[in-house]
């Protein structure tokens, strides 16, 4: 099977400062794969390499068979960058949703600025990726009239309408409410059984065991552990990863 | 209001009532502030009333000025008159007492009100032209301020500086006065703009750029992440988050801005208030009634300024964080 998201020799620095090391991976279609590990083990900055919102130092990304080489210049490097981010989607950790905006504009407001949507379809389309999400009663509040839970599902309604070939998730519940994290899961499981590539950066041990067909663990800029999730959480390799999943257990009990 | 459907007191909260209390004694301040601005109304028109009270040995009388049109020497003149109101037995003793209010001259105003009046369409005029300038070049000055380019950043700094360490009135002269030395002649009504919209813009590039820098990083980034162009990033997401923040401190700039365009008159040429209220008021040595007239327009425009950038506030909160 032909990998739909390839990463070749990542390197990535801040100022002097190694934050991601060699790293090389490759994310087959439909696959769900959950990147883990301590703060500030760069699995975010692994994630926002992926779409360029961190410029990769070293190394390739390869999406949906576009190439792009890192620290790169230039108006063809921009277009190839551009097009992978109309490959890809992206769930922030803060919702990033537009205030001024109702929701169903935040959610068409891709296709119909980025693509050159018609507008017509470009609702349609957002009406029923709002509906996916459970929200289509709420397609013309504005968002400071939603929870941080009914939030971030818009927020991956909004992604979706861009009908991206990979969905990237950068910590999607850790700014809410735990009584909200369910809600949020609930809409992300449905859209990984719906066939969506996802890589999924997150502190949910829980979503990692029950949803992942992988699990990533990510320390100190390499990656340290690739499993399955069965794997991984009852015979963990490496003692970093030891630790992770040791400290998610006492917290779960 | 009915904040609180239906129920009798005991059925209401504490909270409620707590609230309700608050409710009531906000609303009695906000009728004594109100009736209190009807006072000072009443008294500056008091003060303005031409009427006089006058006590002395056993009378005390209450009598009114105004000015009359009268024909003197077959030239038609202004003359003070005094109309007695009333008078009472009784009054104060020694010294007494000669109170006497401001006399307008009423038929100077009713003459030149029309003259002076004319000036609003001018000033609104000036007004509106300098501010279009003015929001153009703080848009650019901010954009320049929040540049990694170290010249256009110095450009724009090196712009506010210039501009705001120099006074408005040397501005206004500098267009109209000294530039023809280098033979470029702008009529009274542009120098003012240039000058009305550099001086503005240098302030209100500061405000623009707390608008830029009060949408978050989160916002470009996800504006990004969906594919948009910095352009797009600029227009669609980030100019009309700032822009609601920037508009009420941009609406004090425009009020302050119109009471500014009377400077402009300076130059002898533009016909706005300020330059109608002066050339009447010093022909006749009316000079309190016309600057009172041209007082009152300004202050009407003001107020009216004012509810109108409430209103456009309340507008652009829909949707606020």
């Amino acid at each position: 099977m032909v990998p739909i998201v390839k990463i070749s020799n990542l390197d990535k620095f801040f100022g002097r400062l190694h934050v991601l090391k060699n790293i090389s991976l490759e994310v087959e279609q439909r696959q769900v794969v959950c990147l883990i590990g301590r703060s500030g083990s760069g699995k975010s900055t692994l994630l926002r390499c992926i779409n360029f919102l961190e410029e990769p130092s070293h190394g390739t990304i390869e999406v949906d068979g576009i190439k792009v080489d890192g620290g790169e210049k230039g108006a063809y490097h921009r277009q190839l960058v551009h097009d992978v981010r109309l490959k890809t989607g992206m769930v922030f950790q803060e919702f990033n949703l537009f205030p001024h905006k109702s929701v169903l504009e935040n959610v068409i407001e891709g296709p119909v600025i980025v693509k050159g949507m018609d507008k017509k379809k470009a609702i349609e389309l957002g009406e029923e990726n709002l509906d996916r999400v459970g929200l289509l009663f709420k397609k013309d509040e504005y968002p400071n009239r939603l929870s941080g839970g009914q939030k971030q599902r818009v927020a991956i309604a909004r992604a979706l309408t861009m009908e991206p070939r990979v969905m990237l998730f950068d910590e999607p519940t850790s700014a809410l409410d735990p009584e909200l994290i369910g809600e949020v899961l609930n809409v992300m499981k449905k859209v990984a059984t719906e066939g969506m590539t996802m890589i999924v950066v997150t502190h949910e041990m829980g979503f990692a065991r029950e949803v992942a067909d992988r699990v990533l663990v990510m320390g100190d800029g390499e990656l340290i552990e690739d499993a399955k999730p069965a794997d991984l959480f009852n015979n963990p390799q490496d003692p970093r990863t030891k630790a992770l999943i040791d400290r998610y257990r006492t917290g779960e009990q | 209001m009915n904040l609180f459907k239906k129920g009798t007191d005991e059925q209401k909260s504490q909270a409620d009532l707590l609230f309700e209390a608050q409710q009531r004694k906000q609303n009695l301040f906000r009728t004594q502030v109100a009736l209190s601005w009807v006072f000072l109304l009443l008294f500056l028109l008091f003060l303005f009333s031409g009427l006089e009270i006058k006590s002395g040995e056993g009378v005390t009388s209450l009598s009114a000025w105004s000015f009359h049109i009268i024909t003197q020497n077959n030239r038609q003149v202004r003359e003070k008159i005094e109309k007695p109101l009333a008078s009472f037995p009784f009054g104060l003793p020694n010294e007494g007492l000669d109170l006497k209010t401001i006399v307008v001259d009423g038929e100077f105003i009713k003459e030149n009100i029309d003259f002076v009046a004319e000036g609003i369409i001018q000033t609104i005029r000036i007004s509106i032209l300098s501010i279009l300038l003015a929001m153009l070049l703080a848009l650019f000055a901010a954009l320049g301020r929040l540049s990694s380019n170290p010249f256009i950043y110095a450009l724009s700094t090196f712009y506010v500086s210039l501009i705001r360490g120099t006074p408005l009135y040397l501005q206004i002269f500098f267009f109209f006065l000294a530039l023809p030395q280098l033979n470029i002649v702008l009529t009274g009504l542009w120098a003012g703009v240039l000058a009305l919209g550099l001086n503005y813009g240098a302030y209100m590039s500061e405000t623009f750029r707390a608008g830029l820098a009060s949408v978050g990083k989160g916002q470009r980034e996800a504006a990004i992440a969906l594919g948009m162009t910095p352009a797009q990033t600029m227009r669609r997401i980030v100019l009309p988050q700032a822009l609601r923040f920037a508009i009420p401190p941009m609406g004090n700039d425009f009020i302050a801005m119109t009471k500014d365009s009377a400077l402009v008159s300076a130059t002898g040429f533009v016909h706005e208030l300020m330059w109608r209220a002066q050339k009447v008021g010093r022909a006749e040595f009316r000079n309190m009634e016309a600057l009172v007239m041209a007082a009152i327009f300004y202050w009407i425009m003001t107020l009216l300024l004012t509810s109108l950038q409430s209103r456009l506030e309340t507008r652009l909160s829909k949707g606020d964080r």
